[in-house]
C-alpha cells in the first residue's frame, strides 16, 4: 500500500514538474523544473525497489541538467539566463508528436505479453551485482557503442564550436 | 532509539565543526561562539531582495541542508550505527552531493542580484572540475571493497587502510571534497573578499542560519566520507568504535578547514585545466593501480 502511494505521488510529481518546463519563460527555471521531474523519477525507481537505478538517476540527472543549463545559457548569449524565451515551438507538430509518442508508450506498456511480474524483487546487493555482470557480458557491446557515440558527439560538437582563425 | 543517538551525534559533530572553523580563522577556541552567533542571526531581520524568484530563493538553503544531511545518512559512525545502510551507499554519497550544486545554483539565480548570479555560475564551473574527481576515486574504493555499501568499504580496510593502499585516490578525493564544500582555496563561489559573500550574499537572518548550518553539515559529511573511504572509518585499537570515528573526522575536518587558508585561491579556469588535464588521468591511473593490486592479491 505504502509502495503504491509512493509510486503515485512521485509519478504525479514527475508529470507536474515535467509540464512546468513549458510553463515558464526562463531557461533556468525550465532546467530546474526538468531536474525536479527527473529527480521525482529517481525517487519513483527507489519506491519500486530498484535501488541502484534510483540512486544513479538522482546522481546523473543533477549534474546533467546543470550542465545543460549552463550550455543553454552560453549558446543563447544571455549571461545569467535572465532573458525570457518561449519554451514551446512548432506547437501543432509538437502536440501531434507528443500524442503519438504517448500513445506508443501506452501501447508498449499494455499490448505485448510481458513476462509475469516477479513477486519479490531481488535484494539491493544482488541487484548491483547482477547489473555489473550484465553490463560486462551480454550488454557490453551496446553499452560501449553508446558510450563511444556520446564521446564522438562531444568531440564533434567541440570541433564545430571552435572558431577558425584566419592566418 | 539508535536514531536519536545518531541525531545527537550529528548535532554534536556540527557544533564541533563550528568551533573548529572559528579556531582556524581566528586562533581562538570559543565554545559558545556558534550558539551566540546563531542566536544573533535568528534575532536579525531576514531580508528578501527586490523581485526575487521567491520559490527558488526559499528552497535553496533547504536543499543545501537536505543534500548534506542525506549524504551523511549513509556514512557509518560504528558498525551498524548509521541512518540507512544502503547497498549503493558509496554512490548515494555522490548523488546527494550533486544536489549541493543544485542548491548553490538556485541560491545564485533566485535573488535577482548580479554578484550572487556570477558566483552561482562559478560554482557550476567548479562542479565540472571536481565532480569526476569525487566519483572516480569512489569507484576504486568500491573495487577494493567489492561492494558499494559503506560498511563493507570500512571492513575492506581492516588489513590496510585505503590511504596507504590508494594514496592517489585519497589525495584527489580530499582536494575535490574541499571544492564541494567551497572551502579555501576553492572558495570563489562565496568569494568573501570579492563578491561580497557571493552566492549567499543576499541571505540574512534566519535564512542565513539554515545556509550556515547546511554548510557545516556538508563539511562534517565530507570529513566523514574521507574517514570512511580512506582512513578506515571506525577501525582502531583500544578505544570504542565511535571514538575512533570521531577523532578521525575531527582531525580531517580541522585539516580541511585550515590548510586551504595558507594557499592562494584557485581561479575556475586553472581549476578546470588541472582537473581535466591532470586530475582525471591520475584518477584513471588510480583505478588501474587498484585493479592491478587486486588481481595480484587474488592470484598471489
Amino acid at each position: 500500500m505504502q509502495q503504491v502511494v509512493a509510486v503515485v505521488v512521485f509519478g504525479l510529481a514527475a508529470v507536474v514538474l515535467g509540464a512546468g518546463i513549458f510553463r515558464t519563460s526562463s531557461m533556468v527555471r525550465s532546467a530546474l523544473s526538468l531536474l525536479g521531474s527527473m529527480a521525482a523519477l529517481g525517487a519513483l525507481f527507489l519506491a519500486l525497489e530498484a535501488e541502484f537505478l534510483g540512486v544513479l538517476q538522482l546522481m546523473m540527472m543533477a549534474t546533467e541538467m546543470a550542465i545543460m543549463a549552463i550550455f543553454m545559457v552560453m549558446y543563447m548569449m544571455d549571461p545569467g539566463g535572465l532573458g525570457k524565451m518561449e519554451m514551446a515551438h512548432q506547437k501543432r507538430v509538437a502536440i501531434a508528436f507528443g500524442v503519438i509518442a504517448g500513445l506508443t508508450g501506452v501501447a508498449l506498456a499494455v499490448l505485448p505479453a510481458w513476462a509475469p511480474i516477479v513477486a519479490v524483487a531481488p535484494g539491493p546487493t544482488l541487484q548491483v551485482h547482477d547489473l555489473g555482470i550484465e553490463l560486462l557480458t551480454r550488454s557490453m557491446l551496446i553499452f560501449e557503442t553508446a558510450g563511444l557515440a556520446i564521446l564522438v558527439a562531444m568531440v564533434a560538437a567541440t570541433a564545430v564550436a571552435i572558431v577558425r582563425r584566419r592566418p | 532509539m539508535t536514531s536519536w543517538w545518531l541525531v545527537l551525534a550529528v548535532l554534536l559533530g556540527v557544533y564541533a565543526i563550528a568551533v573548529l572553523e572559528e579556531w582556524t580563522m581566528t586562533g581562538r577556541i570559543a565554545p559558545s561562539a556558534p550558539l551566540r552567533s546563531g542566536l544573533a542571526l535568528l534575532g536579525r531581520e531576514s531580508l528578501v531582495p527586490r523581485q526575487p524568484d521567491r520559490v527558488l530563493f526559499e528552497l535553496a538553503p533547504l536543499v543545501l541542508l537536505i543534500a548534506a544531511v542525506l549524504s551523511l545518512a549513509v556514512l557509518p559512525l560504528a558498525p551498524g550505527l548509521l541512518f540507512a545502510d544502503l547497498a549503493t551507499g558509496a554512490l548515494f554519497v555522490n548523488a546527494a552531493l550533486a544536489y549541493v550544486m543544485v542548491a548553490v545554483v538556485m541560491a545564485g539565480w533566485a535573488p535577482n542580484a548580479p554578484f550572487a548570479l556570477v558566483a552561482g555560475w562559478r560554482f557550476l564551473g567548479q562542479l565540472v572540475a571536481y565532480s569526476m574527481l569525487i566519483v572516480m576515486p569512489i569507484t576504486a574504493v568500491g573495487m577494493r571493497a567489492q561492494s558499494l555499501a559503506t560498511s563493507a568499504v570500512v571492513d575492506s580496510q581492516a588489513p590496510l587502510w585505503n590511504v596507504v593502499a590508494q594514496p592517489l585516490g585519497f589525495g584527489l578525493f580530499s582536494l575535490a571534497a574541499l571544492a564541494v564544500a567551497f572551502l579555501p582555496p576553492f572558495d570563489l563561489p562565496i568569494a568573501p573578499s570579492e563578491l561580497a559573500g557571493g552566492v549567499f550574499g543576499e541571505y540574512t537572518g534566519a535564512r542565513l542560519v539554515i545556509v550556515r548550518l547546511g554548510r557545516l553539515v556538508l563539511v562534517l559529511s565530507l570529513a566523514m566520507a574521507v574517514t570512511v573511504f580512506y582512513l578506515g572509518g571506525w577501525l582502531g585499537p583500544m578505544l570504542p568504535h565511535c571514538a575512533w570515528t570521531s577523532i578521525k573526522v575531527l582531525a580531517v575536518a580541522a585539516t580541511m578547514l585550515s590548510t586551504g587558508r595558507y594557499l592562494p585561491r584557485v581561479t575556475i579556469d586553472l581549476m578546470l585545466a588541472w582537473a581535466w588535464k591532470l586530475g582525471i588521468p591520475l584518477a584513471l591511473v588510480n583505478i588501474l593501480w587498484v585493479g592491478i593490486t587486486l588481481l595480484l592479491a587474488k592470484s598471489g
